[in-house]
């Protein structure tokens, strides 16, 4: 079964060593491909996320609480139809003598499948109807701590593990075994050093695509490498691109800032390098959650973390080392994490900052506000 | 001094005033007309509001108004101030256990544009710093802390952070990036139990896994080390029992009142005022001991009116509830004007208004209660609880008020809006009310008087 994830720190290697396919939605088929309706203020993103678990009739879902629009936009997912019909008891969510006792503990729950024992049998499709209980025991909220100088945030983040492995397992996932997940972790590891390794030479579209195909399937394709890029683009001005997520239907963005006479010396978007993490070291002898998460959450590195000191650590470190001129800034409409970072990027930097928004309707107003301030930097 | 209840502009409390002064009312230090508002600090919305004519009112106003002075005033005694963000209703008990210690919300700065009419130049200043008018009016805070022309600078700033909006999250940590330090601590989104799980029951009849109550109090805990440090007392089991004892004192007060005015009749006392009674919870005007004066004028009042049957809204205005403060204070008054009044809320923080539990350890209590939050639960939690209170209500019609830029009102509304309409088909509206209104009035008053129209209707 695909089990599509909506944050690059939900380990990938927990959902496959439960012998499941993590798929990062970055690149996934359709993702955010198509213009959606849109409430005031909704970001455009979840509501893509949204609309991919409601159309999901086989594979999972998993959101995470790191920002509003997606918490909410699982709240919007998973609250099912109400039935003034029905019995009192049943109203908010329909249940039928039919319906399972899985079904009744997901509606007794009303959040996701791990409401019930990790021995319970997977739920078929045909039992519930679509955003019925079926659907929902697909749907899982992951909560991602925000703080991260605690104790408590290592508890938070290790007690979601485990919830998300009894989700996994109820799934039709197996409970993973240390020598299965030390292999996963390894190879995973393996591409993301890969990854990192060309991050300075690779054109700045194949590279988005390779990491959201890393994030997509866990593989690694690389471009064949074309000497000193450096020399070839010395008249571009290197830039870093930093923001939110940057789906396929995006990408176009890195394009037009090579077209306008920038070069994209860092993705830091949230798909982007800054997602790849070092895995942390796991001992043969046996399967340490605990350190686990603490390892996993020492490596996140987001603008909404709080406080969010490691991310400008990491940005400073990687501006500087690469001789970044300027920043653009991309974000959704609707995302207050991202677009309040503008000004303390500038003075943090001391570089000039473009917010870029992921305006659907206006895709020209992007390429005349980059071109402008490419030509300021030139 | 009594006068049968009516609501008066500011021109006609001048009047009033004079009348409760003549006859030897009563009054606290803080006390006075409600013109000083305007002239002295710059409150021009007071004009355009219409205010309970009772001395009750006058008291809840005038000690609403004072909070920034006396604040400086208890900055000059030497008493520490704690800046308390976002948890609405958590810290300042703990605070106010010790003695020394003065919490406020910063957050309340949001009602300072509409107060002043945006002359306070907070929102400007908020845009300057590149907050801009897609994130909610709380970004008057920032600006507010940026000029330090409003409250004290605070010895010590305490923000939740995990499962709450962007918009506060976001302000905040500009904040701490312009030199502010925060203690930050972590509230987890509330996720009912698992199977297997130890269930812990919360206020609000809600449900937590017991593992999210021991993370929400060891944070609890760790901010208490932090309090005793500035109080130079450690806050002991038995020091936060009794803080927790006279919360709830203010929480029983605040109970009793919206009985009182919710379910009666008529309204004994506007929409306005039980809005502004309310926030009190929060962190007691901070003044716990005068807050539960000010309440218990207040109950008075309504049971005395209620005993008399007198009512500032008719028994045939239309009852609703109403979600979401309002950046406009006089949206309130604007419901009851054109037939409407108000007969529950959820103004974003009912756990503030439940008891907490007594029987428990204190921490643990603390803990339980703060994990019931309605924002940090699921929407259908949080709509659940409304069904419930509308039906104690008998509501007519249910209001969901979007604060402009608010990260939360994105889907809440539709959610909410759903769930009130499936469980009880009243009839149900989103609106959003801007800090200033003015301007909106028309598109305001088609659409409340469209809810009210339908809602009587119905009848």
């Amino acid at each position: 079964m695909q089990v599509f994830h909506t944050s690059p720190w939900v380990p990938p290697e927990w959902i496959k060593a439960h012998g499941l396919e993590p798929r990062g939605v970055w690149l996934a088929q359709d993702f955010a491909c198509e213009p959606l309706p849109l409430a005031a203020g909704v970001c455009a993103f979840a509501n893509a996320a949204v609309r991919l678990a409601e159309q999901q009739s086989q594979s999972a879902v998993i959101f995470t609480t790191h920002c509003d629009q997606l918490r909410r936009g699982f709240d919007a997912v998973a609250t099912p139809p109400t039935n003034l019909d029905a019995p009192e008891s049943c109203r908010r969510f329909p249940l039928s003598p039919s319906d399972s006792p899985r079904c009744r503990a997901v509606a007794a729950g009303g959040e996701r499948a791990g409401v019930r024992g990790p021995s319970s049998p997977a739920v078929s499709g045909p039992q519930c109807a679509p955003k019925g209980r079926g659907f929902l025991s697909r749907l899982f909220l992951f909560n991602l701590p925000v703080t991260w100088q605690t104790p408590v945030a290592e508890r938070i983040f290790c007690d979601e593990l485990r919830r998300l492995g009894q989700f996994l397992i109820g799934l039709g996932g197996h409970a993973p075994t240390t020598g299965d997940l030390v292999e996963i972790m390894a190879q995973y590891s393996e591409g993301r050093r890969r990854l990192l390794a060309v991050a300075p030479w690779c054109p700045a579209r194949a590279y988005a695509e390779a990491v959201a195909r890393f994030h997509l399937d866990g593989s690694v394709h690389l471009p064949p490498e074309a000497g000193d890029r450096t020399a070839s683009g010395a008249d571009s001005v290197p830039l870093a691109v930093v923001g939110g997520p940057l789906p396929q239907a995006q990408l176009p963005l890195l394009d037009a800032i090579e077209k306008a006479g920038g070069r994209v010396v860092l993705n830091a978007t949230e798909a982007g390098e800054r997602s790849l993490w070092s895995a942390p070291p796991l001992g043969q002898a046996q399967l340490d959650l605990a350190r686990l998460a603490r390892g996993w959450l020492a490596n996140c590195v987001d603008v909404f973390q709080r406080p969010n000191t490691r991310l400008y650590d990491w940005l400073r470190e990687r501006l500087t080392a690469r001789k970044v001129r300027g920043i653009v800034l991309w974000h959704y409409v609707g995302c207050d994490l991202w677009r309040a970072e503008a000004q303390p990027m500038r003075a943090a930097f001391g570089l000039p900052v473009l917010l870029l928004d992921a305006d659907e309707a206006m895709p020209q107003r992007n390429t005349g506000r980059l071109e402008a301030f490419l030509e300021s930097l030139r | 001094m009594t006068a049968p209840p009516r609501k008066l502009s500011l021109d006609e409390w001048d009047a009033r005033y004079a009348q409760l002064a003549s006859a030897g009312l009563p009054e606290p230090d803080y006390g006075g007309p409600l013109r000083r508002h305007v002239l002295l600090e710059g409150d021009l919305r007071l004009r355009r509001l219409r205010f309970d004519n009772s001395a009750a009112a006058l008291r809840l106003w005038n000690f609403l108004l004072t909070e920034n002075q006396r604040l400086h005033a208890a900055r000059a005694r030497g008493e520490k101030i704690i800046g308390t963000m976002k948890d609405l209703g958590t810290v300042p008990v703990m605070a106010y256990s010790l003695p020394g210690l003065r919490a406020f919300y910063p957050d309340g700065a949001w009602w300072t544009p509409c107060l002043m009419e945006c002359s306070d130049g907070l929102l400007q200043q908020a845009e300057q710093l590149g907050i801009d008018a897609s994130f909610c009016p709380v970004r008057a805070m920032l600006a507010a802390f940026q000029n330090g022309e409003h409250f004290p600078r605070p010895d010590a700033l305490i923000c939740s952070t995990g499962a709450v909006c962007d918009d506060f999250s976001a302000i905040a940590q500009r904040l701490e990036k312009m030199g502010f330090p925060i203690v930050w601590w972590e509230m987890p989104r509330r996720r009912p139990p698992d199977a297997g799980e130890t269930t812990c029951a919360l206020p609000g009849n809600l449900s937590a896994p017991q593992v999210q109550v021991d993370c929400v109090r060891e944070e609890l805990a760790r901010l208490g080390q932090v309090l005793s440090g500035l109080a130079g007392q450690p806050l002991d089991t038995d020091t936060l029992a009794r803080g927790i004892r006279e919360a709830n004192r203010v929480r029983r007060l605040l109970a009793a009142l919206r009985r009182a005015v919710y379910t009666s009749p008529g309204a004994p006392l506007p929409a306005l005022e039980l809005l502004v009674a309310e926030m009190l919870a929060l962190h007691f005007c901070s003044d716990r001991e005068e807050t539960i004066g000010v309440l218990t004028d207040l109950l008075a009042e309504a049971e005395a009116r209620l005993r008399q049957s007198q009512f500032v809204a008719a028994k045939d205005a239309v009852r609703v509830f109403w979600v979401n403060p309002v950046a406009d204070l006089r949206a309130m008054n604007l419901l009851e004007d054109w037939g409407g009044r108000v007969c529950g809320s959820d103004y974003m923080f009912t756990h503030a208004l439940d008891l907490i539990p007594e029987d428990l350890p204190p921490l643990e209590a603390l803990a339980r209660t703060a994990l019931a939050d309605p924002m940090v639960g699921s929407t259908l939690d949080r709509a659940r609880r409304i069904v419930a209170d509308c039906r104690i209500g008998r509501a007519e019609a249910a209001v969901v008020s979007r604060i402009p830029g608010a990260s939360h009102c994105a889907r809440e509304g539709a959610i909410i809006r759903d769930v009130v309409r499936a469980e009880l088909g009243i009839p149900t509206i989103e609106l959003e009310v801007p800090p200033i209104s003015d301007a909106m009035l028309p598109t305001l008053a088609s659409r409340l008087q469209a809810l009210l129209e339908t809602a009587k209707a119905r009848r």
